[in-house]
């Protein structure tokens, strides 16, 4: 509502890459926009900050011409624009790097990078449908990505991916680079790649716009930041520094939020444990690992160590060497059925691939791995569904709380509430394992959910948590398990130095 | 500003608090409009003659249209559904002489289901692409209906047993349109209230996180397309006793007339949405394109041509249904 007043529109057009005024947009019944205001200046890093929500990822997808607003303006290199299609604005030099990788997995690097050349289109039939290797090959230098352009994209790890399409975005003359959650797939290294990159561009005259969570990104790489709430544009255009964390906090959430340390539950008998287990398909087989009842293990690693991966054979999601217990019953990796029967939670990763069902409605979606008792003879008991479902929703907070709505149309935060909602549900709950569990999730929900996994450990349920993301483990894992090139490489207490954690996931140190 | 309440399926609003099967698909405007228009224009439409017969044909259609948003449903396609009729329909008619026309019928329908099982099997097992498996099963069943009665169609004897799934009646209602009637509460029961029509919605909706929720995604792919072979079964039991005799080509159009109406209907492709009504809508907007087609004296080549056309038009506009629900809402206040 407030924006304030120095509002940069008395300045001189040309200063500005892009300006988008008064933009509102409304879904369904659902608005998501009522009036935003971002405007970009040349040579800068605009961070844009906002709950899961706010309307952030909205006002995204209107910039880079994916959906197109109900109202407002948007200025692009001192002209009024429309586009139609994220093709015209990626031709007018709107870069979009998406939370969501645009890459085909299935192609070769060289080929991926030429996909844009390909789809400016002309060229099917010319025998000249890939970039040249040399300048393929001088992109990802500049992205700092020494890999064989034949190799399959596939075959990379999320972070570097994520490398080769920014790789990819610098064979446009990017005017405007839209980076929507870029850091969330990256480690340190790569994240630090990344960010030479955006400055480069920015120097030559670009400007980027950069979606984030991470206060401590935000501060590292933008110049200024535009805060969203409610559709609204709060804070507009400030330089970073002027407002600190607890301000900006607030400004996003109309109020404050603490993260709660965690309780520590009594040690107590081992629930899940894992012998002869592998930390991905190349890893060697021979890991052995337990989780108490309410014991809450953090299972850290880098991308490509084999963290998530071993996180997914506990959880039973993924095959490979070993066998898996919980209390007396046995399962097998990659039996997740059995392992769901047996009471353990698993929630990938990947909310959207793998994770959620779009198009059905939020309660369906959390009572998915509880049908069985909901139901009897075959049918389904509609009225304990609700019962069953609908208090975990309210209790995640989950907004709005319409448990009938589709999930699809659910911010990111809240859809992330309920996969964490399905896994609450479980009938005979014992274990839970969460990938990421607030991976591209706002403050706020983040919160929620890690009060709800420590809620759940003090019920005597083991979690496991496997996370990138160091503060997150730090606030929530009663130990630390750490996952390097595919093996165990390291026990920490809870407690640890930071430090010390770094050493142990970079392999850095003498242990 | 805010409501409360937002649509889960593609349809009209409604009144507030009208339970959802009272809440008519956005299909229904198109088939209301369809009707009006064939009543205005076409000649001899608007008689109960004329009306009992676009139900009779609609009925068939419908009953195998239910198996059909069963396999849309979970994501797949079903080809095999008219080939599978005509060799139901060849059965019969070798089996009447050992079973007589009751276990005859049985019979027919029972391979019927069977080929059901197995492009259930191939899909949901071996997770081969449902298009390739059913157009694979296609084949075989044309080319078995072929060889088991060397190419030609044989006739069946009459007897009234045999003739009663096409012909009878049961309270003066034509058994067939009783037939649709009972296939789409079966598929309603089964869609809103029992577990296993939810099970297909989270399988077509999103197998990947399906199979990590811990659900039995072959098992319920098997069973789908085992079902839908069952709802095809009863429509090719009707399909032959109507005409009385085993044809190895008896119904060439009915996979895509299916599709046709569940598209039209409203369902996506891509699985994961859809509900009983939408099928009935879309059924009848294509029985009726038929019949005009057929009453203003185009040749008969045209119904495919149009019913092509409406398919196009449906998958087309098919994003845009809740555009037009939304339309219609705005227009009703």
């Amino acid at each position: 509502m407030s924006a304030s007043d120095d509002a940069p529109s008395g300045d001189a057009p040309a200063e500005f890459a892009l300006v988008a005024t008064g933009i509102a947009k409304t879904y369904g019944a659902t608005c998501a926009l009522r009036s935003a205001r971002v405007a970009l200046r040349r040579g800068r890093v605009h961070a844009l900050l906002g709950e899961n929500g706010a309307g952030k990822s909205t006002l995204v997808k209107i910039l880079v011409g994916a959906v197109r607003p109900d109202a407002g303006q948007i200025t692009f290199a001192g002209a009024p624009v429309a586009f139609g299609s994220v093709t015209q604005a990626i031709r007018a030099g709107i870069v979009p790097i998406y939370q969501h990788l645009s890459l085909f997995p299935e192609l070769s690097v060289h080929e991926n990078l030429s996909a844009f050349a390909l789809a400016a289109g002309g060229g099917l039939w010319t025998g000249r449908r890939l970039v040249e290797p040399a300048r393929a090959r001088g992109w990802l230098n500049e992205v700092g990505l020494d890999i064989d352009l034949a190799t399959p994209l596939g075959s990379l790890s999320l972070g570097e991916r994520q490398l080769v399409e920014v790789a990819r975005a610098l064979s446009l003359d990017c005017r405007v680079l839209v980076l929507d959650e870029p850091i969330a797939a990256l480690n340190a290294d790569e994240a630090d790649r990344l960010f030479a990159v955006v400055r480069r561009l920015c120097a030559g005259g670009a400007a980027a716009l950069f979606i984030s969570h991470r206060f401590d990104e935000i501060e590292a790489l933008a110049d200024e930041v535009t805060v969203l709430r409610d559709g609204r544009t709060v804070i507009d255009a400030a330089p970073i520094g002027r407002h600190s964390r607890e301000q900006l906090t607030h400004a996003m959430l109309g109020a404050g939020v603490e993260a709660a340390p965690a309780r520590l539950s009594e040690r107590a008998e081992p629930v899940l444990a894992g012998r002869g287990l592998a930390a991905g398909r190349d890893g060697r087989a021979g890991i052995d690992v337990t989780v108490h009842a309410g014991e809450i293990v953090g299972l850290a690693g880098l991308i490509g160590s084999g963290a998530l991966s071993l996180a997914a054979t506990l959880g039973g999601a993924q095959a490979g060497p070993g066998e898996l217990s919980v209390g007396d019953a046995s399962f097998t990796p990659g039996g997740r059925r059995r392992a769901a029967a047996l009471g353990i939670a698993y929630v990938p990763a990947d909310r959207h691939s793998e994770g959620l069902f779009g198009a059905l409605s939020a309660r369906r979606n959390g009572s998915v791995s509880a049908l069985g008792p909901l139901a009897r003879l075959g049918w389904l008991r509609a009225r304990a569904e609700a019962q069953a479902i609908d208090p975990l929703l309210r209790r995640l907070k989950l907004h709005p709380l319409v448990p009938e709505a589709e999930a699809a149309t659910f911010s990111g935060g809240n859809q992330q509430k309920l996969l964490i909602a399905r896994g609450l549900a479980v009938p005979g709950l014992k274990a839970m394992v969460l990938l990421e569990p607030t991976r591209g999730v706002d403050v706020a929900a983040r919160g929620v959910i890690h009060e709800a996994i420590r809620e759940a450990a003090v019920a005597g349920v083991a979690v496991l948590v496997a996370t990138s993301d160091l503060d997150e483990l730090m606030v929530l894992a009663h130990r630390y398990l750490v996952v390097r090139e595919g093996t165990l490489a390291a026990e920490l207490p809870r407690g640890a130095a930071r430090a010390a954690l770094l050493a142990a996931l970079s392999g850095s140190a003498a242990a | 500003m805010r409501t409360k309440r937002l649509p889960d399926t593609p349809g009209l609003p409604g009144r507030r608090g009208l339970p959802r099967l009272a809440r008519p698909p956005a299909v229904a405007l198109v088939c209301l409009g369809l009707f009006l228009l064939c009543c205005a224009f076409v000649p001899r439409f608007a008689s109960f003659g004329n009306i009992e017969n676009v139900l009779r044909v609609a009925s068939i259609l419908c009953v195998v249209a239910c198996g059909q948003a069963v396999v849309i449903l979970l994501g797949g396609i079903e080809f095999s559904f008219g080939a599978s009729a005509a060799l139901a329909s060849v059965v019969t008619v070798t089996a009447l002489p050992a079973l007589g026309p009751v276990g005859g019928l049985a019979a027919g329908g029972a391979s019927v289901i069977a080929i059901g099982a197995v492009n259930g099997f191939l899909v949901g097992r071996l997770a081969l692409p449902p298009v390739i498996v059913t157009l694979g099963t296609l084949m075989m069943a044309s080319g078995a209906a072929a060889w088991l009665v060397g190419g030609l169609p044989i006739d069946a004897p009459p007897s009234a047993a045999f003739s009663w799934p096409a012909r009878g009646r049961v309270l003066g209602v034509p058994v067939p349109i009783l037939a649709a009637l009972l296939a789409c509460a079966a598929l309603h029961l089964m869609l809103a209230h029992g577990r296993i029509g939810r099970l297909w919605y989270h399988v077509g909706a999103n197998p990947v996180a399906a199979r990590l929720a811990g659900l039995d995604v072959t098992r319920i792919t098997t069973l789908g397309y085992a079902v839908a072979g069952a709802f095809c079964a009863v429509g090719a039991i009707i399909l032959t006793s109507r005409v009385a005799s085993g044809q190895p080509a008896l119904a060439p159009n009915l996979p895509f007339e299916t599709i046709a109406a569940c598209a039209i209907g409203g369902l996506p492709l891509s699985g994961g949405r859809g509900r009983v009504s939408q099928v009935v809508f879309g059924v009848l907007t294509v029985a009726m394109l038929n019949n005009a087609v057929v009453l203003i004296n185009l040749p008969v080549a045209w119904q495919l041509v149009l019913l092509g056309l409406a398919v196009l038009a449906a998958v087309g506009l098919q994003k845009d249904w809740a555009a037009l629900a939304r339309l219609a809402r705005r227009r009703g206040r």
